[in-house]
């Protein structure tokens, strides 16, 4: 009996032992390298936006290749939460304090960033690019989150501005997520019409569970309306889209920059998406192509974008990777961070990296103008990065025509 | 008028694809004694591979369709005979865990195959002509799930009353001990069943697929075939599919009337009424424990 | 030949040493081990190891909670991932609105909770098996989307918990939140033994077992089965809102029937009508949630695995092999020993027992 206690006692101490990998948590940074941390889902419902990730990566890896940033090589933790907050901020909890990160860029998903929000901010770690457009990440700003994403409220403001000065609709309707981008969809859409006296005819909530969507396509043929602002996902535009074409309705469809991938568009609406304006905020440069001509997404007109293109995508993506607006967006959205990194030369910190972020001014990577500003805990902007969108139209032939040029969006603070 | 008559038809339409979930659900209860939870993934393995055929190695519809029903029988039977035989003195629960199971990896491997982004399928008949009658709508494809849904159902009926293995399945379900005594290959007889079932939710798939196509397409259908068939009771055919109905048009009846975002919710609410009025559904016979 | 009468007859002698809650010496002694090994834990554990054992241990709650329901009762459940978010968000809003302390507002969650699940007891006296299930699914879903409307609970933009102040002590790591929630597990888990132990655990094994020939005996099947409901909604309560409060955010997306069924899972899987096999099922399959996404860095089998993928699957999905192996060890657990992890202990110990025989 006794032999046996001891046994047992000592298997117990070996396992205790086992657990007890204390190591001091690392700043990520070597001399050789930068470990960088994201999350994304690359399983569940959400898994099409797993793409962010590994455009990120892909670029990153580009970036190794010509050297890395002063010699050092950037490499990235990417894990896949499946959109579900407990395991992001396992896997934050677990990357940050079993190898060190020296920073986080990017991350799909407002709930899941607003888990691990506290924590990363908590910890003093810069966080770059949410891959999500939340008025939550900047108000109230934190010193080391630095949003990127252009806020959805802008791309309704722009869409609605569009179609009741440029096309002249008058009864514009929204279908609207039931989140918080749903939501910001429907107050930039009711502050924006408000300037011209006009109110949304119909406001339609979706539910992303739901398939069926009969009976939203009936409320806005109801309503009459001229114009409807899609703020869902692009399954959800496709099945409305496909649903109005049975139903005989087909207004004026505008859709928001998660649906600004056309290519892909078309490929699941077969070809209905053609004549749908959205709005997007990268991919392609209004001033470069000129407003009212054409640009085919697979041959990039941008010089920086064909050479991310060319050199992240072609060598380093995956080989059944698509080349769309998901992948591009993980690239567009590090671009500051990369930039500042650059900027403080060998000797980087944590503190340098925040300091030359908020110097960065009219930064314009593959996306639109970044502008970043000394923090002040009561103004969003010294945090927003990028607020410019402009509008698309998508063709038949599978291009996107420019309509409008860079605008630059108006804040609405969230209310409280 | 015309909006209740639309609602209505439209419930109807949508309906219809829950029915032929609802009936492979039931098939399955029946012969298993297992509410399936694999249904859904079952056909969307076939829908994939479909999917695979028509769009990479552009084969037609005509090979394709019944090659894809064929594969579906095969997993249905491939399924049974490989893990739920396998299952020794089985409850109830424990049935159900070990669906999940082949559901979880039947997802994943569908994703890990073919990649999360959505597709488009290529079908015959596309899912934006519709059909007016009068001032009413009804997309073709809509349409066509209807007739479909009908059709099955009827051979089905048919299959059970006339045929050999039709009333072999009938006599299997109703007590197995008589039946295995009066010759009938019971384990054969459940893992045919199980292949017909995969059939039949192999045909909603292809159904469903023209409007989308993603991994995690067939969790809404199969949900509502679900609802659908305990309503119409569990053990009864023709009461699945008529549950399915109710389950659809008062989910687009209450959508329409009063509010979008609850209709799901409605639906269930209305389906506890009703379970609590009726606790074995509206057409199955309650049967009365022996103590 | 005494132990082996105690471990394979269990044969008790009087009504006393029946309702005992630990059967006998050595369980004491491995139970105190345990303990022993909780308390020394966090202090030898990285955090984030800290944080995956409050994660185990708030799946224990539920999970326990659920047997009663499920295991003891008979009776099946999907929905209680309703209850859960009763819980945290009415921990929460105690908190924040009515200005309870956090040991008050989380019972307080729980009663609100088990006061639903008394009614949604009531229409399941009537159901069993699939049309209990539908119903109780159909609440699940419900909760979810009512919540999702009330301005209060941050509709669907989610809720931040408040920090957490319990007399003089500040909870802010996981370690700290980790003393609190392991102290309250334990306490449900024996207050679930003691519930199982006596009258009412009775009632519902003699419910499970033969309803009909039960109510003649005098168990009460209205009171017990609502009971079972609304004991389970309590436990399920409490557990989401000590969740609230790990995850520091929640909104109703969080609630999803995923979750109501991976509950159902782990109580099938660690064994129905066990209170330890709870506990087993609860922590393996947490722990498997939350760590299978780095099977990919296992050394050689990652590596083969991308290979794979490359060849013959897609690269980009290749993190679903984690819902595959996830399928494969409930098939292959339910396969073996229907009774889950505890009857492969049972089976183990009996062999144990009674070898060479």
């Amino acid at each position: 009996m006794k032999k046996y206690l001891a046994y047992v006692l000592t298997v117990m101490t070996l396992v205790i032992l086992g657990l007890a990998f204390n190591t001091a948590a690392e700043e990520g940074i070597t001399d050789t390298e930068i470990h960088i941390g994201q999350w994304g889902p690359q399983t569940g419902p959400a898994a099409p936006w797993g793409a962010v990730a590994r455009g990120t990566d892909a670029y990153f890896k580009m970036i190794n290749e010509d050297g890395g940033i002063h010699g050092r090589k950037l490499v990235l933790h990417y894990f896949d939460d499946g959109y579900n907050p407990a395991k992001t901020m396992a896997g934050v909890k677990q990357l940050q304090e079993e190898i060190g990160m020296f920073a986080w860029v990017g991350g799909v998903g407002t709930a899941p960033g607003l888990a691990v929000k506290d924590y990363i901010m908590d910890k003093k770690i810069p966080w770059i690019g949410p891959s999500a457009g939340s008025r939550h990440w900047i108000d109230p700003p934190s010193k080391y989150l630095f949003n990127t994403y252009p806020l959805y409220l802008g791309d309704a403001q722009l869409l609605c501005k569009y179609a009741v000065e440029t096309l002249g609709l008058k009864r514009i309707a929204i279908a609207f997520q039931n989140d918080d981008y749903g939501k910001q969809g429907l107050e930039g859409a009711r502050k924006q019409l408000a300037k011209s006296g006009l109110k949304l005819v119909t406001e339609i909530p979706v539910n992303v569970a739901d398939v069926d969507m009969k009976p939203h396509i009936m409320k806005f043929r109801k309503a009459k309306a001229d114009a409807v602002l899609l703020f869902v996902g692009p399954g959800h535009v496709a099945r409305l889209q496909g649903t109005g074409k049975a139903m005989q309705f087909t207004p004026q469809w505008m859709t928001a920059s998660t649906c600004g991938d056309h290519p892909l568009m078309m490929a699941i609406t077969k070809g209905l998406y053609a004549g749908t304006i959205s709005s997007t905020f990268g991919m392609m440069d209004p001033k470069q192509v000129g407003i009212g001509n054409k640009e085919v997404s697979q041959t990039p007109s941008l010089p920086l974008l064909a050479k991310y293109k060319k050199d992240a995508y072609g060598k380093f993506a995956a080989k059944e990777e698509r080349w769309g607006m998901t992948f591009s967006t993980g690239m567009g959205l590090v671009e500051p961070f990369v930039e500042a990194a650059k900027r403080c030369g060998r000797e980087l910190t944590r503190e340098k990296l925040v300091a030359e972020l908020e110097k960065i001014q009219n930064f314009n990577g593959i996306m639109g103008t970044v502008n970043y500003a000394p923090f002040d805990p009561k103004d969003p902007r010294c945090r927003i990065g990028q607020q410019e969108v402009f509008l698309l139209r998508a063709e038949a032939d599978g291009s996107s025509t420019i309509l409008t040029d860079w605008y630059q969006t108006e804040f609405i603070p969230m209310e409280h | 008028m015309v909006d209740f008559l639309q609602m209505v038809l439209s419930g109807i339409a949508v309906g219809s694809s829950y029915a032929l979930m609802g009936l492979g659900m039931v098939l399955i209860y029946k012969a298993s004694k297992v509410p399936n939870f694999v249904q859904g993934e079952m056909a969307l393995l076939p829908v994939f591979i479909s999917f695979m055929l028509l769009s990479t190695y552009k084969i037609p519809y005509y090979i394709a369709f019944p090659a894809t029903l064929i594969f579906a029988f095969f997993l249905g039977c491939f399924l049974e005979f490989a893990i739920l035989r396998r299952a020794k003195a089985p409850n109830i629960l424990g049935l159900i865990i070990i669906t999940i199971g082949m559901e979880m990896m039947l997802l994943g491997f569908v994703s890990w195959k073919f990649g999360a982004s959505q597709r488009a399928m290529p079908f015959p008949i596309s899912s934006y002509d519709s059909i007016m009658i009068g001032d009413i709508f009804i997309s073709s494809l809509d349409m066509l799930t209807l007739v479909v849904a009908l059709v099955i159902m009827l051979g089905l009926f048919l299959f059970f009353r006339f045929s050999k293995m039709g009333v072999a399945m009938k006599a299997t379900q109703m007590n197995e001990n008589a039946a295995a005594l009066m010759g009938i290959k019971t384990k054969q007889i459940r893992m045919v069943t199980w292949g017909i079932s995969a059939m039949v939710g192999a045909v909603a798939g292809l159904l469903i697929a023209p409007v989308l196509v993603e991994p995690y397409m067939m969790w809404d259908p199969m949900l509502k075939g679900f609802a659908g068939a305990v309503v119409g009771g569990m053990t009864s055919l023709p009461g699945a599919v008529f549950g399915a109905y109710i389950v659809g048009i008062t989910e687009h009846l209450f959508g329409g009337y009063i509010s979008i975002e609850f209709k799901s919710v409605v639906a269930f609410v209305i389906i506890v009424i009703v379970l609590c009025i009726k606790p074995s559904g509206l057409f199955a016979r309650h049967y009365v424990k022996k103590v | 030949m005494l132990l082996q009468e105690n471990v394979l007859m269990d044969m008790k002698r009087d009504y006393y040493e029946d309702v005992q809650i630990f059967t006998s010496g050595t369980i004491v002694f491995w139970l105190g081990a345990l303990m022993l090994l909780l308390t020394l834990f966090p202090f030898i554990a990285k955090n984030y190891y800290i944080y995956v054992a409050n994660y185990m241990a708030i799946n224990v709650i539920v999970v326990v909670g659920l047997n009663l329901l499920v295991g003891y009762t008979g009776q099946i459940s999907m929905g209680h991932a309703g209850f859960f978010a009763i819980g945290a968000y009415g921990t929460i809003a105690l908190m924040t609105h009515a200005h309870f302390p956090f040991l008050l507002a989380l019972p307080c969650a729980g009663i609100v909770a088990a006061l639903l699940g008394f009614l949604l007891g009531l229409p399941a006296l009537r159901l069993d098996g699939p049309y209990l299930a539908i119903a109780t699914l159909g609440f699940g879903i419900t909760a979810t989307q009512i919540i999702g409307k009330i301005k209060l609970f941050g509709e669907r933009q989610g809720l931040h918990a408040p920090k957490l102040t319990i007399g003089p002590w500040h909870i802010q790591t996981d370690k700290d939140f980790y003393f609190i929630l392991i102290p309250i597990t334990i306490f449900m888990v024996l207050i679930a033994r003691n519930i199982v132990k006596t009258k009412v655990g009775r009632a519902f094994i003699a419910i499970r077992d033969a309803d009909i020939a039960a109510s003649t005996m005098g168990v009460n099947l209205t009171f017990y089965k609502t009971l079972a409901f609304a004991v389970s909604a309590f436990y399920a309560a409490v557990g989401g809102g000590l969740y609230a409060f790990v995850l520091r955010f929640i909104e109703p997306e969080l609630f999803s029937m995923f979750m109501s069924i991976m509950f159902l899972t782990m109580v099938v899987v660690g064994g129905l009508g066990s209170i330890m096999g709870s506990v087993t099922g609860a922590c393996l399959l947490a722990f498997l949630d939350l760590q299978l996404r780095n099977i990919l860095e296992i050394p050689y089998f990652g590596e083969w695995i991308k290979a794979l993928s490359e060849s013959y699957f897609s690269l980009t999905g290749v993190s679903n092999i984690q819902l595959i192996i996830f399928g494969l060890i409930l098939i292959i657990i339910m396969l073996f020993e229907p009774l889950g992890i505890f009857g492969i202990w049972i089976r183990f110990k009996k062999y144990w027992m009674t070898w060479p025989f």
